[in-house]
């Protein structure tokens, strides 16, 4: 039925003047298209050189849409756990960052256990601010290798960081107070300005 | 055939043929610009600083952590009292830029995660409470990190 | 719904183009892979157009003695020619001849100097939001957008940022209404009113949908934020967020909870990072960021 009934639709699109009109139906699009490929290997290195291989890290995909225009966009499974228990956990660990992070300048530098939890507490914040960069940049639509790569990468690198800093901890001075020596070092004779 | 047609599934028949040519417009459609685009304003601006100067430092301290975790295997001394020393031989304006750009990151970012705090509670949210605490926070963390550095 | 939004938008595309566009307009998407996407991968990234300093100045048409001459250089792009880069046409024009807006600029362009050029436009007073688009790096409605008048300053005019073009000006929106249309937009209630005739709300209730409810949907905040341009397939954006918080505060609305509830993961909402360019940019003087600090202040402890 359908197939009947396009020559009629095509013979009313040749009737027309209008190029625009030709370049825009079905059978017209096809010739259109030959010439396009068959100028492609120029077009298309110069596309790729000048714009998208140089000057775009991660270009767009060509549009697409999920259903029909009518349809609502189908939005993600709710998960309070990537939801509001991450973002109140998040705010409330920023929060808890800022007088740990301000202590050492009234007390010198802090004790091993706070050390310790100050540690921990920005590498959690690392870790969820580096996510946060993932989800942004490397969609999985997108880039799904990398996004999975780096993931893993995230989660991996807190197991690794933290067993670094761990033994900084244990053979060393501390993080405020290691921090304190090198800054220190730093003004043994204080510039003029 | 064509008599038997109604309106209706001839309007379909149009949508089957229409859908190929306008699937196949969107997949040649251009992104318009943006980034390079866009007027830089406090507002973005300040949002992406915050963003880089917390990678600069994490990324930092990820560093620091694993190169010290495989420092004894590779042969570097990655002590705090050796890297006290090195540092102390640096030339001291070098001394005083690192510091400064250093405890730069460290207020901005700081200061900055104050107002999203701020502004997590729904408060001090509007056009022009968002351009002066903006640039309030540029002042501060840049006073704050010179005399920080001159510590 | 969304295709009526739609085909209001199409207002000044040529006939012929409008026709065979509104009847596409009302179909399924094939999802397979063209021969032509080959081209589009490399088309269809952000590129930068060609810059007006290698492309033609098209000249206002009768030159005057005291002319006030300003330059526009205008985002230009043809579907007729998908395999042509965009490019910056520039466009020089006598503002005493010229009305006062931006919208009456790109008119007079079309009218004297060049029809091909391609818009969208309706209203002229800022009530439809057909018009929106970036100029001079700021997105606005050209209606309500004035002509700085210094002719030494060159203005710029891009389609919305990050958007796939249509043609020239005129940006695609169809996803923008998907998720507008996803937000359940509309008065949900299970009970009849008390009194059999309307739903009541006090003053005060009333008054929490001011700043909400002006919204017309032109989708300049939602384009002006970055966490947007990265994830507009997944992420709602300030238009439909602040959309959705006008219905989760109306008094009168029974699914509160399933509204907030829908919008509860990582992408829906959560990618909004508070940028505010949202707000800055609002030509309704709206506060969508505001709006969103809202709906998740009232999830944080949900």
């Amino acid at each position: 039925m359908a197939s009947a009934l396009r020559p009629n639709m095509l013979r009313q699109a040749f009737a027309s003047p209008s190029a625009r009109l030709i370049s825009s139906t079905l059978p017209a699009f096809q010739p259109q298209q030959r010439f396009l490929l068959q100028r492609t290997p120029l077009a298309l290195q110069q596309a790729t050189f000048q714009t998208s291989a140089k000057r775009e890290l991660l270009p767009p995909l060509p549009q697409r849409l999920q259903g029909t225009v009518n349809d609502a966009q189908i939005l993600g499974e709710p998960n309070a756990l990537h939801g509001n228990y991450h973002w109140t956990f998040e705010r409330g660990l920023s929060a808890a960052l800022l007088p740990i992070s301000l202590a050492p300048f009234a007390a010198g530098s802090l004790s091993p256990v706070l050390d310790g939890a100050f540690i921990g507490m920005i590498i959690i914040h690392t870790y969820i601010g580096f996510s946060s960069i993932i989800s942004d940049y490397l969609p999985s639509r997108r880039v799904p290798f990398w996004r999975k790569l780096f993931d893993y990468g995230n989660m991996l690198a807190v197991f690794v960081v933290g067993w670094g800093w761990y033994e900084f901890e244990t053979n060393d001075v501390g993080l405020t107070e290691g921090l304190k020596r090198v800054w220190k070092a730093g003004s043994s004779t204080v510039p003029a300005s | 055939m064509y008599i038997a047609a109604n309106d209706a599934t001839q309007s379909m028949a149009e949508n089957d043929a229409g859908t190929g040519i306008l699937a196949k417009q969107r997949l040649a459609r251009p992104v318009s610009p943006h980034l390079s685009i866009y007027r830089p304003q406090i507002t973005w601006y300040g949002s992406i600083i915050n963003r880089i100067t917390g990678s600069l430092m994490s990324g930092a301290f990820y560093l620091f952590g694993a190169a010290y975790l495989v420092a004894p295997v590779m042969g570097w001394h990655l002590e705090s009292a050796v890297l006290a020393a090195s540092f102390a031989t640096w030339p001291v304006i070098l001394q005083f830029l690192t510091k400064t750009v250093f405890a730069w990151q460290f207020t901005y970012h700081t200061f900055n995660g104050v107002r999203h705090l701020v502004w997590d509670t729904a408060s001090a949210i509007s056009n022009k409470a968002v351009n002066q605490s903006g640039w309030f926070v540029v002042g501060l963390s840049t006073v704050s990190a010179v005399a920080l550095a001159l510590l | 719904m969304a295709l009526r939004l739609a085909a209001r938008r199409m207002a000044l595309a040529p006939a012929p183009f409008t026709r065979t566009f509104n009847r596409a307009m009302a179909t399924t998407v094939e999802h397979t892979k063209e021969p032509l996407s080959a081209i589009s991968e490399a088309t269809s990234a952000s590129q930068p157009p060609i810059p007006p300093s290698k492309t033609t100045t098209i000249q206002e048409p009768e030159q005057e003695a005291n002319a006030k001459t300003k330059t526009f250089h205008i985002y230009r792009w043809n579907p007729d020619q998908p395999s042509d880069k965009p490019k910056m046409q520039s466009y020089t024009l006598d503002l005493n001849k010229t009305g006062p807006m931006m919208l009456d600029a790109l008119i007079r362009i079309k009218n004297e100097v060049d029809p091909t050029l391609t818009f969208r436009r309706s209203c002229r007073e800022g009530i439809c939001g057909s018009c929106a688009m970036n100029i001079d790096g700021v997105n606005t409605l050209a209606c309500l957008c004035r002509i700085p008048t210094d002719t030494a300053k060159e203005s710029r005019i891009y389609p919305l940022p990050h958007t796939y073009v249509v043609k020239d000006l005129v940006p695609d929106l169809t996803q923008f209404y998907k998720q507008y249309k996803s937000i359940k937009p509309y008065l949900q209630r299970d009970t009849p009113p008390p009194d059999g005739r309307e739903y009541r709300q006090s003053r005060d209730d009333r008054r929490k949908l001011d700043g909400l409810y002006e919204c017309i949907l032109c989708a300049c905040c939602s384009t002006s934020c970055p966490s947007y341009w990265w994830n507009a397939e997944e992420y709602l954006g300030p238009a439909v967020l602040l959309q959705s918080y006008r219905w989760i505060a109306d008094s009168r609305d029974e699914k509160t909870a399933d509204r907030k509830e829908a919008l509860n993961n990582s992408m829906t909402l959560y990618r909004c990072h508070t940028i505010l360019n949202c707000s800055r940019t609002c030509p309704k003087g709206l506060n969508p960021a505001l709006a969103i600090a809202e709906i998740k202040k009232s999830l944080a402890f949900a």
